[in-house]
C-alpha cells in the first residue's frame, strides 16, 4: 500500500506535536522514523492509526483520501500497528487478543473460539510467527507477547505495518529476528513505518530514513548515513556518541551484594541469590532485558524493598534492611528508575526537590526549622552547576522537561558525599544531549574514586558506561564480563544462556 | 494459568495463602467443636424440623423432625471443618477457596443448632429449617442483584459503590409506585430507571470529569439516604397510602414446588426471584462467552487496548454502569417487595455486604452468587437469632461478611484481583 501523509498538524493545547509533516511511504518499503523522545513520532503514528485526529491535513491510502474516526477504522483500511506499550489484555488468551475487536462469532453472538484459533494458525504459517492460540498473554515472554502483538497487526489483511519503537524490551537477537521478520513482511509487499530512536536499528533495516525533530521533518536521508551524522539530524548539532574513559586506579570495595534474595510484590522470588562487587573507582553496568529482577534489585539496595535473605555492605558497613534515610545517610547516591514516582516530588519546587534526601539536616534546617535562604542559595548553585534549564528555581519540578528533572535528581545526589553512587535507567527518555550531560557525570563520579553501579536495559548505554558488566536473567547474575565483549555475547546472556552464577 | 506457572518457580505465594485459609478453617473447626460442641452439656438437643411450622408455607408433606444431642453433631461439625482445613494445608488444593465456603456453612450450621438447643433435658424447641431458608433466600437475592450490578459496572472498569443508594432509590419509588398502581411491573420499571438514573450520574461525573469513583458513589449513597428519610416524612408519613407496603405474591412451579423443604426455597417465590436467577445465567453467559462481554472485559482490563481495535471505552462504561445501576434499582425493589414498608435505613448495608460478596466472588457472577448466598445465611441468622438462647450479641454475626471481605482483600485468604482498569479514569491519549 502507497501511504501518504500530507501536511499532518497535531496541537495539543499552544504545543504543535507534529508541524505540517509530509511523507510517503512506498508499497513495500520499510521507512523509519527517527527522532528523539518527543519528536512528535509516535503522535504521528497515532494520527495515522486513528487515535488521534489531525487538525490539519490528510492521509491518503494508494491514493485516496481517508479520515478515521477511530482506530476500528484504520485497521479496516489495511493499517496495522504494533504500540510500544503493548495493547495487549494480559488476563486473555492469544486468541481472544488478536480477534478482540473484530471476533468471529455464532448465533446470540456468541464468540467463535473454533474459528478465532484456526485464524492464529493460519496467520502463525503465513507469517512464520509461532504463537500457542490458548496462552494466556500474561505468562508469555515479552519477545513472544511482541509476536503476538505483530500477529494482531497483521490479522486484517494490514498492508501498512506501523512499528512504534519495538525493539525496546527485546535482546540483541530478538532484534535480529524482529528485523528478518520486517525484511520478509516488505519483500511481501507490506509497507512498513518503523520508529525508533536508535541509530543501529535504522541503519541495519531501513529503505529510507526520515529524521524528525521537533514535530517538524528535518530531512529524509538513505541508510548509508553514519551514525554521528544521524545523530547530529537528530538532535540538531554533533554529539559525541561515545563518552571518554581513562583508566582509573581500582581500589577497595564500595558496595557488595552478598547472595540477596528480594520478592517482588507478587511474593516471587524476582533477585535468587545475587552475588556482585563493585569497587571504589569503577563503574559496574548491570544489563538485563526489563523485568529480569533489576528493578527490585535496586529497590533493595536503596532501602525501600524487604531483603529475605543475604547482605548488602556500603563502604564496609552492613546496610541490608536498613531505612532508605539511614542508607542515604551512610553515603549511597541513588537516581530510581521512575523519576516521577521516586525521584521527585513533581508538584513541589526545584529548590525544594533539591534538598528532599537532606531537609532536617543544617544548613537547610536549624532548631526543627527549615532555611529557606539556604535551600535557596543551594539550588541556585546547584542550578548553574548541573546546567539545569529552568524559569527559576521555584518553579515546579513538573515544569521541567525529562532532560532537567533528571539533572535535578543527579545533581542533587551527587551535591553530598557519597560512598557509592547508584543510577537506574538513568537516561530513559532523555534526549542525546542529556544523555551525554548524564553520562559525563556519571564517570567524573568514578573518576573521583566512587564506586557506581548503573542498571540499564539500553545495551548502548551498558557499554558505553561500564568498566565491567553484569548481566541479569530471570533473577540471577548469568555473566560478569568485561567491557570489550560483543553484544551478541552479551545478547546471550541476556537471553540467559550463560553460565550458571 | 499462572498458577501453574508459580509452581514451577519457588511455590511459595499460593502455598502460603493456602496454608493461611487451612489454618483459620482449622481454627473455626476447633472453635465449632469446643465452644459449639464439647462445653454443651449431654441432655441438650437440637430438634430441626422439616415440615414447616408457619402455616403459611404450603406444606403438602410430612418429614417430621430431627432430632440430635447438640454437643456430639457439633463436635462432628468442627471436626469435619479441622479435616478440610488439614486437606488444604497439606495438599493445597486449587479449589481453597470453595472448601473455606463450605467451612462457613458448616459454621452457620453448627451456630444454628447450638442456638436452638434445648434449655433443658425435657424441653422442647424446633426449628423450622424451612423457615430459615426461606428467610435466608429472600436476603441473598437482594445481594445478588446488588453482587451483579457490581459485576456490571467493575467488569468494565468502574467501581459502583453506590450500590446501596440504588437500592434505597428502588425502593423508595418501587413502594410509591406499588401502592398507588397496584402493579409490581409498572414498581418495578420505576425502581430499574430510579437505580439506572443514579448509574448515569455516576457515570456521567466519573467518566465525563473523571471524579474518583468512590467519593462519588459515597455521595449518592448519602445523597439518598437523606433524600429518602426526607421524602419519607414529608410524603410517606402523611400520606401512608403512598407506602402500603404489598408484599409481592408467591408463584409456585407446578409439582416442583411441592418438593420437601427446597421446593418453598427454590420454586415457591416471587418473581424477582426468579428473575434474579434468570440474570445470573444472563450476565454469566453474556460476559464470558459472547462478543459483547469479552469487549467489556477487555474495557474493564486495558482500555487502551479496547480503544485502539475501535471499541468505544466511554460508551461501554456508560451503558454498563447505566445497566448495573438499574439491575441495582431492582434489587430495591425487590427488597421492598419481600420485606414490606418502605422506612429510611431499611436497606441497612446490604449495598455493601453486595459488595463484599462481589470481591469475595472475585468479580465473577457465579462466585458473586455462592457469597450472596453465604452472607444471606449470615444476615439472616444474624437478625433472627435474637429468638433463641444466644449468649452472645448477634450483631457479632452481622460483622461476618465484612471480616470475611477484610481476609479476602487482605490477601489473606485467596489471592483477589480486580478488573485491571478497575476505578481508574480513562483518558484519550
Amino acid at each position: 500500500m502507497r501511504v501518504e501523509l500530507r501536511e499532518i498538524t497535531k496541537r495539543f493545547g499552544s504545543f504543535t506535536a507534529n508541524d505540517s509533516i509530509s511523507l510517503t511511504v512506498e508499497p513495500g518499503q520499510i521507512h523509519c522514523l527517527l527522532g528523539e523522545n518527543g519528536a512528535g513520532k509516535s503522535t504521528l503514528m497515532n494520527v495515522v492509526f486513528g487515535l488521534l485526529h489531525p487538525d490539519h491535513g490528510e492521509i491518503l491510502l494508494d491514493g485516496e483520501p481517508v479520515r478515521f474516526a477511530n482506530s476500528g477504522e484504520a485497521v479496516r483500511r489495511g493499517i496495522g500497528m504494533v504500540h510500544q506499550h503493548f495493547m495487549l489484555v494480559p488476563v486473555f488468551s492469544v486468541a481472544e487478543n488478536v480477534v478482540l475487536g473484530f471476533e468471529p462469532t455464532k448465533s446470540l453472538n456468541r464468540l467463535d473460539h473454533d474459528k478465532a484459533r484456526r485464524e492464529i494458525r493460519e496467520l502463525s504459517e503465513r507469517y512464520g510467527l509461532d504463537v500457542d492460540p490458548d496462552a494466556v498473554v500474561e505468562t508469555l515472554p515479552v519477545g513472544i507477547q511482541q509476536r503476538v502483538e505483530i500477529l494482531k497487526a497483521l490479522s486484517h489483511d494490514a498492508r501498512l505495518l506501523i512499528l512504534d519503537e519495538p525493539t525496546a524490551v527485546l535482546t540483541p537477537q530478538e532484534i535480529d529476528a524482529l528485523m528478518g521478520i520486517m525484511r520478509s513482511l516488505a519483500a511481501a509487499g507490506t509497507s512498513i513505518l518503523f520508529i525508533t530512536h536508535k541509530l543501529k536499528e535504522v541503519r541495519a533495516v531501513a529503505d529510507v530514513i526520515t529524521v524528525i525533530r521537533q514535530g517538524r521533518v528535518i530531512d529524509s536521508v538513505s541508510p548509508e548515513t553514519s551514525e554521528p551524522d544521524l545523530a547530529a539530524l537528530m538532535v540538531g548539532r554533533s554529539v559525541s556518541l561515545t563518552v571518554a574513559k581513562d583508566a582509573v586506579e581500582v581500589g577497595g570495595s564500595s558496595l557488595e551484594l552478598r547472595d540477596v534474595v528480594v520478592r517482588d510484590d507478587r511474593g516471587l522470588v524476582a533477585v535468587d541469590h545475587v552475588s556482585l562487587s563493585v569497587r571504589e573507582g569503577e563503574i559496574v553496568a548491570l544489563a538485563g532485558v526489563q523485568g529480569n529482577g533489576q528493578t527490585e534489585l535496586a529497590e533493595a539496595i536503596a532501602g525501600m524493598r524487604h531483603v529475605e535473605s543475604g547482605q548488602i555492605v556500603l563502604g564496609g558497613r552492613d546496610i541490608t534492611n536498613r531505612s532508605p534515610r539511614e542508607i542515604l545517610d551512610e553515603g549511597l547516591g541513588h537516581v530510581p528508575e521512575d523519576r516521577h514516582r521516586d525521584g521527585l516530588v513533581l508538584s513541589m519546587s526545584i529548590s525544594d526537590n533539591l534538598v528532599l534526601n537532606t531537609p532536617r539536616r543544617a544548613p537547610f534546617a536549624r532548631r526543627g526549622t527549615r532555611q529557606l535562604s539556604a535551600v535557596a542559595d543551594n539550588a541556585r548553585d546547584l542550578v548553574q552547576r548541573f546546567d539545569i534549564r529552568t524559569t527559576g528555581i521555584d518553579a515546579s519540578a513538573s515544569s521541567l522537561s525529562g532532560g532537567n528533572q533528571q539533572k535535578v535528581i543527579v545533581a542533587r545526589e551527587l551535591s553530598r558525599p557519597l560512598v557509592a553512587f547508584m543510577a537506574s535507567q538513568p537516561t530513559r527518555g532523555l534526549d542525546v544531549g542529556s544523555i551525554e550531560y548524564v553520562h559525563r557525570q556519571i564517570v567524573a563520579e568514578r573518576n573521583a574514586g566512587r564506586g557506581v553501579l548503573i542498571i540499564s536495559s539500553e545495551l548502548d548505554e551498558v557499554l558505553a558506561l561500564g568498566d565491567r558488566i553484569a548481566v541479569m536473567y530471570a533473577g540471577r547474575i548469568t555473566g560478569v564480563v568485561d567491557s570489550s565483549t560483543s553484544r551478541e555475547d552479551i545478547g546471550l546472556l541476556m537471553a540467559g544462556a550463560g553460565r550458571e552464577h | 494459568m499462572s498458577v501453574a506457572l508459580e509452581a514451577s518457580r519457588v511455590t511459595t505465594p499460593h502455598d502460603r495463602r493456602t496454608t493461611t485459609i487451612g489454618a483459620i478453617m482449622i481454627g473455626l473447626g476447633l472453635f465449632i467443636a469446643v465452644v459449639f460442641g464439647l462445653v454443651v452439656p449431654s441432655w441438650a438437643h437440637s430438634q430441626l424440623t422439616f415440615d414447616p411450622i408457619n402455616t403459611a408455607v404450603h406444606a403438602p408433606w410430612h418429614l417430621g423432625a430431627l432430632t440430635v444431642e447438640t454437643r456430639w453433631t457439633d463436635t462432628l461439625l468442627g471436626l469435619v471443618a479441622v479435616a478440610l482445613g488439614v486437606e488444604v494445608v497439606l495438599r493445597h488444593p486449587r479449589r481453597a477457596m470453595s472448601r473455606f465456603g463450605a467451612t462457613s456453612i458448616l459454621f452457620l450450621l453448627a451456630l444454628l443448632l447450638w442456638a436452638s438447643r434445648t434449655s433443658g433435658p425435657a424441653t422442647v424447641n424446633f426449628v423450622d429449617l424451612t423457615a430459615v431458608l426461606v428467610g435466608s433466600s429472600s436476603l441473598a437475592m437482594v445481594l445478588i442483584y446488588g453482587s451483579l450490578s457490581g459485576v456490571l459496572c467493575e467488569r468494565a472498569g468502574v467501581v459502583n459503590i453506590a450500590i446501596e443508594g440504588q437500592f434505597i432509590a428502588g425502593a423508595f419509588l418501587g413502594s410509591m409506585i406499588e401502592s398507588v398502581t397496584n402493579n409490581f411491573w409498572l414498581a418495578t420499571l420505576a425502581g430499574a430507571l430510579a437505580g439506572a438514573f443514579f448509574g448515569w450520574i455516576l457515570a456521567f461525573l466519573a467518566l465525563r470529569y473523571m471524579s474518583d469513583q468512590i467519593i462519588v458513589g459515597v455521595v449518592i449513597v448519602t445523597l439518598l439516604a437523606a433524600l429518602s428519610s426526607y421524602l419519607n416524612l414529608q410524603v410517606l408519613t402523611p400520606y401512608p397510602q403512598f407506602n402500603l407496603g404489598n408484599l409481592a405474591p408467591n408463584l409456585a412451579i407446578p409439582l416442583l414446588y411441592k418438593i420437601p423443604v427446597l421446593g418453598p426455597v427454590l420454586f415457591n417465590q416471587t418473581g424477582f426471584f426468579y428473575f434474579a436467577i434468570v440474570l445470573i445465567a444472563v450476565i454469566s453467559f453474556g460476559l464470558f462467552r459472547t462478543r459483547w462481554g469479552l469487549r467489556v472485559r477487555a474495557v474493564g482490563e486495558h482500555p487502551k487496548a479496547a480503544e485502539s481495535v475501535g471499541i468505544n471505552v466511554v460508551a461501554t462504561r456508560y451503558r454498563n454502569v447505566i445497566m448495573g445501576g438499574a439491575v441495582a434499582g431492582i434489587g430495591g425493589v425487590s427488597f421492598m417487595a419481600t420485606q414490606g414498608q418502605f422506612q429510611p435505613g431499611y436497606t441497612s448495608g446490604f449495598g455493601y455486604i453486595a459488595l463484599a460478596a462481589l470481591i469475595f466472588g472475585r468479580w465473577t457472577p457465579s462466585g458473586a452468587v455462592v457469597a450472596s448466598v453465604l452472607f444471606g445465611i449470615s444476615s439472616y441468622l444474624a437478625g433472627n437469632l435474637q429468638g433463641y438462647s444466644v449468649p452472645i450479641p448477634t450483631e457479632i454475626l452481622g460483622m461476618f461478611p465484612y471480616l470475611i471481605t477484610i481476609a479476602v482483600v487482605a490477601g489473606l485468604i485467596g489471592r483477589v484481583r480486580p478488573p485491571a482498569a478497575d476505578g481508574v479514569p480513562y483518558q484519550r491519549s
